[in-house]
């Protein structure tokens, strides 16, 4: 199988340098956008198969970009993991009901989120059916 | 400033007190508008009706007596300024009120137009006084809070960072390392674990203070989770040679509680309770009950540590509090862990205390409260004094279709739970709380007061229900069936009270069956009806 694609969207560098390290130790293909519109941007360019969401970014926020790719045919399949340094209260219930797949509070557990990143990726629909074209 | 008196509710039984006050009244003020009630019950249905600009109170009603008169005035309107009217030898009642936040007393005898008119406008300036006050305390309170929300959320972003990094280097993923760089770097990520303890307990505390915290009571087993804790806390107990010792009473019932929480708690005090013992030391976990009261668990965790001297003993739960002793030890910590302890135990109606002997080491105890079904029961299955003719319960059950079951399926099960709940008559059904901790695949139970034959619009409304669950259909398959309770005639001489205790017993019975007789819960875990 393909190596799978995977999008962190982080406004912070360093810390986007870090976890593609770390994920590209694990086998996955990385691209990274540092604000909500280069999200959705290469998000649509890139059909990754999994986005790693941070939820504080310049120029539309997570909630944003979440809203988004639901909208969007080619990319509603997607799982999201949200990671983001805001209390889970409140923010985890908004984000899983804007479609994400699950919440992560920063900093959060390596071996928890490598664990839900590959479960993600082995349940959901690899693509989707706009993949084929 | 405050507005102007407009409409007095007077409450007066005395028909004679009641045209003098009125008299006293008009004289003053003509256009005032005086609603005058005999009684407390008047008094309350009045105020939900209305809010009047000041109430003028005799405390001794036919229906209500003394203390308990202004108190529960106070309770229904907490905003309106109460002038008291007292007898002559009442004086002392009045004054007692006056200091639980009643604005001022007359006594009846001495009331002239005058004087009722000034009291009345003091009270109304002096309530508005404190309103103010207390809007401005709590705009206070609500800043800080926000403040220390804010902060600990931009004190997380740079200790992600480090946490990543620290760990990408631990783990090779940056190039081998010398054993003592690998040395030097779990030191730094133990201190950035420390720091994210302390961040998150800030969050912790100040969400206590602002009543936010939320508890997600459970049926559970005591005994599985002091395990569970006692598994977490080996490794840091076995790096100070700590020896950690487990008694749990095995006659023990299940408790109503949130694991997560009691897990919060344990981990809490057992953590603090191994930093304070010396090597070669122990610490033991109990659970048990006792004679007095089987309404309640008592949890104990009991050190032989240096222990806790009676002036820091009055302090332990406050925040922020930190013996002073102990600088010379690693000061972990904010001082908010026992705070925090308190307040999740009071959240749930239970205490926590601590008993110690400088030298000999502390034991802190809390009580968690016993599961009980038939008291949960009652109120749904009876009925004008009998137990209703018939009773249903429904399974709910959900069954992951994937294993492990993808996302949040936590969320989406409680969500489930959520809307069954939705879905019930609350004055004749009960949603039993879900048992265990949440797993996999979980059943959600509803004793239901309807008869076999006509359970199925209540199947096909929450069926109905949850298939609007955002997730649920891509995460479980739903099975939901029903199942009559057996509810036999009341055996001779048996009251209504034991006569729920049987049928509490007997929807037990089937739960315990439908969950596969699951060991944890078997035999001895059994709840006791109480």
């Amino acid at each position: 199988m393909a190596r799978r694609k995977i999008l962190v969207v982080d406004d912070d560098p360093d810390l986007l340098r870090a976890l593609r390290l770390r994920l590209k130790a694990n086998d996955y293909d990385i691209t990274t956008a540092g604000d909500g519109y280069s999200a959705i941007a290469t998000a649509q360019k890139e059909r990754p198969d999994l986005v790693v969401l941070d939820l504080g970014l310049p120029v539309g926020d997570g909630f944003v970009v979440l809203e988004r790719l639901q909208k969007s045919n080619a990319l509603a399949g997607v799982p999201v993991i949200v990671l983001s340094a805001r209390d889970p209260q409140g923010n985890e219930e908004r984000a899983l009901k804007a479609g994400a797949t699950a919440y992560f509070q920063k900093p959060a557990d390596n071996e928890e989120l490598m664990n839900v990143i590959r479960v993600s990726l082995s349940t959901s629909n690899p693509g989707g059916e706009a993949r084929q074209a | 400033m405050s507005d102007p008196v407009t409409r007095i509710l007077l409450i007066e039984d005395n028909p004679g007190d009641q045209d003098l006050v009125r008299l006293r009244l008009c004289e003053s003020q003509p256009d005032l508008k005086v609603d005058c009630v005999p009684r407390l019950s008047d008094a309350l249905a009045s105020l939900d009706r209305e809010t009047p600009s000041l109430v003028l109170l005799d405390l001794n009603l036919p229906d209500s007596r003394g203390a308990d008169t202004f108190r529960k005035i106070r309770e229904k309107a907490p905003n309106v300024p109460v002038v008291v009217l007292s007898s002559q030898d009442d004086e002392a009642l009045a004054i007692k009120a006056v200091n639980h936040g009643v604005q001022d007393y007359l006594i009846k005898g001495d009331i002239t137009s005058k004087r009722l008119e000034q009291a009345m406008r003091y009270a109304v300036e002096r309530q508005s006084l404190v309103r103010s006050q207390e809007m401005a305390r709590k705009k206070q309170i609500d800043f800080k809070n926000q403040f220390l929300s804010h902060v600990s959320h931009e004190l997380r972003t740079p200790l992600t960072c480090i946490h990543q990094y620290v760990t990408l280097m631990l783990d090779g993923l940056a190039g081998p390392l010398q054993p003592d760089q690998t040395d030097h770097l779990k030191t730094v990520l133990r201190s950035v674990n420390q720091l994210h303890a302390m961040i998150r307990d800030l969050l912790e505390a100040t969400r206590a203070e602002s009543g936010k915290l939320r508890v997600e009571p459970r049926c559970i087993a005591l005994g599985t989770l002091i395990e569970q804790a006692v598994a977490m806390m080996n490794p840091t107990a076995q790096g100070k040679q700590v020896g950690l010792e487990v008694g749990v009473d095995q006659r023990i019932p299940l408790v109503y509680a949130d694991p997560d929480r009691i897990l919060e708690v344990l981990i809490n005090l057992m953590d603090n309770a191994v930093k304070f013992t010396p090597a070669e030391g122990a610490v033991t976990v109990k659970a048990c009950l006792q004679e007095t009261d089987n309404t309640v668990v008592y949890v104990s965790v009991c050190d032989t540590g240096r222990g806790i001297s009676p002036e820091a003993k009055a302090l332990i739960f406050e925040r922020l509090y930190q013996d002073p002793d102990s600088i010379d030890d690693n000061r972990a910590g904010l001082g908010l862990g026992l705070f925090i302890c308190r307040e999740l135990i009071r959240l749930r109606q239970g205490h926590i205390t601590v008993v110690s002997e400088p030298g000999l080491g502390s034991t802190f105890t809390f009580t968690v409260p016993v599961y009980s079904l038939a008291r949960l029961l009652t109120p749904v299955i009876t009925h004008g004094g009998a137990v209703r003719p018939s009773l249903v319960l429904m399974e709910v059950n959900l069954k992951p279709i994937y294993n492990p079951p993808r996302g949040n399926w936590k969320e989406t099960w409680q969500q489930c739970l959520e809307t069954v709940q939705r879905c019930v008559y609350l004055d004749k059904d009960l949603v039993l709380p879900p048992i265990g901790s949440t797993s996999p695949t979980e059943t959600f139970f509803v004793v239901a007061s309807t008869d076999i034959e006509h359970s199925g619009a209540m199947i096909t409304r929450v069926r109905e229900q949850l298939s609007r669950v955002r997730e649920l259909a891509a995460k479980a398959t739903v099975t939901i069936t029903t199942s009559p309770v057996e509810i036999s005639l009341p055996v001779p001489g048996e009251d209504l009270k034991q006569q729920v205790e049987r049928i509490a017993e007997r929807v037990n019975a089937m739960v315990l069956h439908a969950m596969g007789r699951d060991a944890k819960f078997n035999g001895k875990g059994h709840p006791k009806p109480s």
